[in-house]
């Protein structure tokens, strides 16, 4: 069934490519890629690695490993609107519903045989405790072997060399589950794709900035979160290009992403994956714009192809959601500065502790360099309660108040 | 004769309570229950916080603490590291520290924890203008596992039924222990230890195993025994789990020896072995039959993720199992514990 589901995307959007080349956008080659990725999950005879967030994903696909982050699963079925039976399911099984609902979908899926069995699983202790919990019990369901990566919550030269020798172990690991060793080439390969692809991104994410935006809110959703699954290949560097060139023809031709824009916001940690109508009333009715997402910073230097796991390491320890919140703060704001932002949305996502946990500190961070944050009670995934109206009122209210 | 010492908070069962003596200071665990506090912390963080964590930075905010010469925390949850973020926002200024934690038991991850130990030594250290020296530490170690005998034993008399005031009073034992110097509690315990085998108020109770996070009320320890209940052991990380005894090995340096011990001992749901993924579940169950459990009483915090994420397990092996389970779920509070005093009943005379 899920074969299917990915294969009709694939082939859907390949087709019209061919029929249409006058289609061909950023954010085709971006969904293509996606539902290519989505298709190798569920094909015979691949090797798949279920992952926490920040596993290295460069490596892995290096080492001809299919892996994603199982909270993908949960905003796949979120986005298609699957998501309620699955977290029911879940639910039944002793799972509360005031855990993360990624990760109750996730279980879900687990549950109803969805997921397609794993070669092995890779845990990250980063983001958050939660996922940590998902991974083990998905690696218990399928019986197969867990390797966890803990990774450290400040970049110091000690936890860098000791997330480094994880990942050196990390790899053997790998190798004792596919018969495939590391290959030193195909991984300084796969990591100068990496930084070429981060720096294009890199070159993307200025171009927003821009006054008007190029960039609006359905181009950056899940960006870079999704991105970092195709790290490491020429997939990344293709879709990165696609997005810098399309926002400079945008900049080129005076057209802005969201026509009229009005108000510029910063999207703070998840978008909500569900079909919803924040995008439409927020960019279509009032010209407020989304031009940057906090998850979608480079926040992260080139790795050295010839000695990667420092490098990668360091990565894995910038993200915004690992570390301290003073950090995390320090990084947003420099974005609302960068993007000359007039407020900034924090959906709060229920069940998710590292972020609903910074809420107050983020908003008074923010507040510090003039930006007011929306703090909205929303679940990202969990469809049965929301509350269109109420989001509704909040965000007009909020629009209004930026633009008196 | 009390011994003076200037007092560090702390507030996670993983602290390496043995450096805090060894650089001087007495630890004072920051109790989520003694007063009423106003809710203010759901602001800061956000309500859906584990109660335990709000509470402690509530009353932070309402200067409900003893004198602190600074806090020790621990990255243990995601919670916990919120915790530290809005504290050093409340409290700017004030000495404090956070220790990362491995959520995992490697030799790599014992060793960069190791690491972590002795960082917690250098600034404690500084903190109080001493060195901590291998030798202070290695001698502070052994105060600890004073403590840590000494409680195994008085677990003994609570489960044998011989402790006068019973499981409770085990509980106020362990409270005292968390707040003050190592020497006080050690001469605490052997007093207790001396006294005449009391009576057990749970004293022909049905036998139940506590397991859970953080239950320090002894009025809900006492609330199990008014049910019918007699503890016969516990896994709580305000209970058995806070003063388990630390090992050396021979040649071994202590913050390692600390590091190794405190990752090897009994396990609250955060920390776990990757070769045996969910092996808590069967942990949990082998050791309420250890103790000749008639049946286990699981009570978590709500919101609390590293439990909430294995609960599934623990009760699907305990199904399995034959062996009964009650799940509750609580907010720290007497309060919130005693609205379940109906199911805590029932369920005890389910046992009978
Ligand atoms: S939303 Fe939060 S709890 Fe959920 S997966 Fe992301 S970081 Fe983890
Ligand atoms: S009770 Fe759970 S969430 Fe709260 S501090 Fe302990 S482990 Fe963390």
């Amino acid at each position: 069934m899920m074969y299917d589901y990915f294969n009709n995307l694939v082939t859907g959007i390949e087709s019209t490519l061919v029929a249409h080349p006058e289609k061909k956008s950023h954010r085709k080659a971006y969904a293509l890629e996606i539902a290519r990725l989505g298709r190798r999950l569920y094909t015979e005879d691949e090797r798949i690695a279920w992952c926490g967030v920040l596993a290295p994903f460069d490596v892995l696909n290096a080492m001809s490993v299919t892996s994603c982050f199982v909270e993908f699963v949960g905003a796949m079925l979120a986005s298609t609107g699957m998501v309620p039976d699955f977290l029911q399911e879940a639910e039944t099984r002793g799972f509360a519903p005031d855990t993360c609902g990624y990760h109750r979908a996730v279980m879900g899926a687990t549950y109803k045989d969805l997921m397609p069995k794993p070669d092995f699983c890779i845990a990250t202790s980063a983001p958050c405790a939660g996922g940590m919990g998902v991974m083990e019990n998905i690696a218990r369901h399928f019986n197969k072997k867990l390797y966890v990566l803990n990774i450290p919550q400040e970049a110091t030269e000690e936890s860098v060399r000791y997330l480094a020798d994880q990942y050196q172990e990390m790899t053997d690991f790998v190798t004792q589950h596919t018969g495939r060793p590391l290959d030193r080439e195909k991984l300084r390969e796969a990591v100068t794709l990496s930084n070429e692809a981060t720096a294009i991104m890199e070159e993307a994410y200025r171009l927003a900035q821009h006054v008007p935006s190029p960039a609006n809110g359905k181009d950056l959703a899940n960006f870079g979160v999704v991105m970092a699954l195709l790290l490491g290949t020429p997939a990344a560097v293709e879709v990165a290009r696609a997005y810098r060139d399309a926002f400079a023809a945008r900049i080129e031709r005076g057209e802005a992403g969201v026509p009229g824009e009005k108000v510029r916001l910063l999207w703070i940690q998840n978008r909500v994956q569900f079909k919803n109508e924040i995008l439409d009333l927020l960019e279509t009715e009032n010209q407020a714009a989304i031009v940057c997402d906090e998850l979608n910073a480079i926040t992260w230097d080139p790795i050295d192809p010839d000695d990667p796991f420092p490098g990668i390491a360091r990565r894995a320890i910038s993200i915004p959601l690992n570390g301290t919140v003073k950090r995390r703060v320090k990084n947003l704001q420099k974005m609302a500065l960068e993007h000359k932002i007039h407020g900034a949305v924090n959906p709060c996502h229920w069940g998710c502790r590292q972020g609903t946990g910074a809420r107050g500190m983020v908003a008074e961070g923010l507040k510090q360099v003039g930006v007011p944050v929306l703090n909205l009670e929303v679940d990202c995934v969990d469809t049965r309660n929301y509350a269109p109206g109420q989001i509704r009122t909040r965000l007009e209210a909020f629009i209004e108040m930026l633009t008196a | 004769m009390n011994e003076k010492r200037p007092a560090i908070g702390f507030t996670c069962a993983y602290t390496p309570l043995a450096v805090l003596e060894a650089a001087g200071f007495s630890g004072h665990r920051v109790l989520p229950t003694g007063g009423q506090w106003p809710d203010q912390a759901g602001r800061i963080l956000h309500d859906n916080l584990c109660p335990h964590v709000k509470k402690v930075l509530d009353r932070a905010l309402c200067n409900d603490l003893p004198e602190l010469a600074g806090m020790v925390f621990m990255n243990s949850c995601d919670a916990m590291r919120r915790l530290y973020d809005a504290w050093i926002q409340v409290r700017p200024g004030e000495p404090a520290l956070i220790l990362d934690l491995p959520p995992m038991v490697t030799d790599r991850a014992i060793a960069f924890f190791a690491r972590e130990v002795e960082r917690m030594a250098r600034s404690l250290g500084e903190w109080n203008n001493v060195e901590v020296t291998d030798d202070a530490l290695a001698q502070s170690i052994g105060k600890y596992n004073q403590v840590a005998d000494l409680f195994a034993r008085v677990r003994v008399r609570a489960a044998e039924g011989t402790l006068s005031g019973g499981a409770p009073r085990l509980q106020e034992l362990y409270n005292d222990a968390s707040s003050q110097p190592f020497s006080e509690t050690i001469a605490r315990l052997e007093k207790v230890l001396t006294e005449a085998h009391g009576a057990d108020p749970a004293a022909g109770g049905v036998q139940v195993f506590l397991f859970g996070n953080v239950l320090p009320d002894p009025g809900a320890v006492d609330l199990f025994t008014q049910c019918g209940a007699r503890v016969v052991g516990d896994d709580f990380c305000t209970g058995s789990r806070l003063f388990a005894p630390l090992e050396v090995r021979d040649g071994e340096k202590p913050a390692l020896a600390l590091a190794r011990s405190i990752l090897n001992n009994p396990p609250c749901a955060r920390t776990f072995d990757p070769e045996k993924p969910l092996a808590l579940a069967q942990d949990l169950l082998e050791r309420a039959r250890a103790c000749g459990a008639q049946g286990v009483i699981g009570h978590v915090l709500k919101f609390c993720d590293p439990y909430l994420a294995r609960l599934p397990v623990v009760r699907e092996t305990f199904k399995q199992a034959g062996m009964p389970l009650l799940l509750l779920e609580g907010d720290c509070s007497l309060g919130s514990i005693g609205q379940q005093r109906t199911r805590i009943e029932a369920f005890v005379e389910m046992l009978r």
